[in-house]
């Protein structure tokens, strides 16, 4: 039997609300979603790789074509050093990414497990990672997610094998933080152009300036005490509102993000001092 | 087979959206593979194949980002079913009219998926999303779309005289 194109819009529109509506019912995304991302799980982390190779090959070739003139011998050695030494210098970035990530892990009066990041959601309605770990490694829901330079955000989806990270900058997110200094207390949130907000009441902010360093609070159960979440870069006051705005400039930059921390356990002491603070 | 293909690319598509695409950005800002896919499709193989397509990579899409799972499956299986409809009807065969229709598209889907993330408390606002996300995506697209558009036309070519 043929079915016609109204019969699979149709079939699209009712799949499509009858999957919102079991979520908004808090059914979560149920097997389906979870299939799918166990289907596209390993081709991610295959595709991240073959750019990462790309990447490579590509300075490689640059390289190779710049010490060209020189003579054959010359070059040789030449294009040999020179992939050896990038090959080095990569392996030398990555190890002291790593290096700084176990620092921090082994310091965390914490349970950690690492993390590789394997996808990236950036177009602007949801800012997300997704890492190589899941439910099968113990993440569970709204699991902190932590690099050395501070927060990068919470688990919001748990798959066997992998987790999407909904990031700080996402429209959705909210964080419970404080002004280290002040210890004025507010609200982080992300909004749609990308940036980071710090919201709190005008009466108790008098005094918050640029530069002062936002930590996650530590009320509720959710985050550490203490976490980095960015730093002031400009106050925007609203006159007599209730509530003013401290832009921020994130701790953490979401886009090298590419090995994170995702926090499993939970501690009651401030974690400040256990994270670089200059700027 | 042309189905299989068809979705081979689909999935493809998402796949490389949530991993090489996602570095490439530009002030923040990606294109959507996806949605271009899903309007190459449908400008070649009619409504039932555009909503389809855009339906299998919105799902992905959903799946694979963190958001509602439903709402690009929704809105770009919308999107591929009415681009589909148009062929045929307009001169939606001219690149002059493709790019514009890609760009003007990928705002209605904009802005359909704004609609139905309202209903489920959406917190960005209009203005922010249009003027941060929306229409920069929308060019970017327009821009993906045009270079498309401008390889196939030379594959063509290439063919054409390889034939003679």
């Amino acid at each position: 039997m043929r079915v016609g194109r109204y019969g699979i819009l149709l079939a699209v529109l009712l799949v499509s609300l009858l999957l919102l509506t079991v979520q908004t019912r808090g059914g979560g995304t149920g097997r389906a979603g979870e299939l799918v991302t166990i289907a596209v799980t390993p081709v991610q982390s295959l595709l991240v790789r073959i750019h990462r190779g790309a990447l490579n090959l590509w300075a490689n070739y640059v390289d190779w074509k710049s010490v060209r003139r020189d003579n054959a011998t010359l070059h040789e050695e030449n294009e040999h050093l020179r992939v050896q030494a990038m090959q080095a210098g990569e392996t030398r970035e990555e190890n002291a990414r790593l290096r700084r990530l176990l620092v921090l892990r082994d310091r965390l009066p914490l349970a950690t497990v690492a993390g590789e990041v394997i996808g990236r959601e950036a177009g602007g309605w949801v800012r997300s990672l997704t890492v190589n770990r899941g439910r099968g490694d113990g993440i569970a829901q709204q699991t902190p997610v932590i690099v050395p330079d501070g927060l990068v955000g919470r688990v919001v989806q748990v798959h066997r094998a992998a987790a999407v990270i909904q990031l700080l900058n996402d429209p959705a997110s909210t964080v419970g933080a404080v002004v280290q200094r002040t210890r004025t207390a507010g609200l982080v949130e992300g909004d749609a152009g990308g940036t980071v907000r710090f919201k709190f009441m005008a009466r108790d902010g008098a005094s918050v300036a640029p530069g002062d360093l936002v930590v996650t609070s530590g009320l509720g159960t959710l985050f550490p005490k203490g976490l980095p979440v960015g730093r002031v870069i400009k106050i925007e006051d609203k006159g007599s509102a209730l509530f003013h705005f401290a832009i921020l400039a994130p701790a953490v930059d979401f886009s090298r993000v590419e090995e994170v921390l995702l926090v499993t356990g939970q501690t009651t002491q401030d974690v400040a001092t256990l994270f670089p603070s200059e700027g | 087979m042309l189905r299989l293909l068809v979705l081979l690319v689909i999935v493809g598509g998402g796949v490389l959206q949530s991993t090489v695409v996602a570095v490439a950005g530009v002030g923040g800002i990606t294109p959507d593979i996806p949605l271009i896919l899903t309007v190459l499709i449908a400008l070649r193989h009619g409504p039932e194949s555009g909503c389809l397509a855009g339906f299998v990579a919105g799902l992905l899409q959903d799946a694979t980002g963190g958001g509602l799972v439903g709402v690009q499956a929704l809105t770009k299986g919308l999107a591929g079913f009415g681009m589909g409809l148009l062929v045929g009807r307009f001169w939606v065969s001219n690149p002059l009219v493709q790019v514009p229709g890609l760009v003007l598209l990928s705002i209605a889907e904009g802005l359909g998926r704004f609609l139905l993330l309202q209903m489920f408390h959406y917190p960005a606002t209009f203005g922010d999303l249009m003027l941060h996300v929306i229409l920069p995506q929308a060019l970017y697209n327009g821009l993906i779309g045009t270079l498309c558009i401008l390889a196939e036309a030379s594959f063509e070519l290439v063919g054409r005289r390889t034939w003679r």
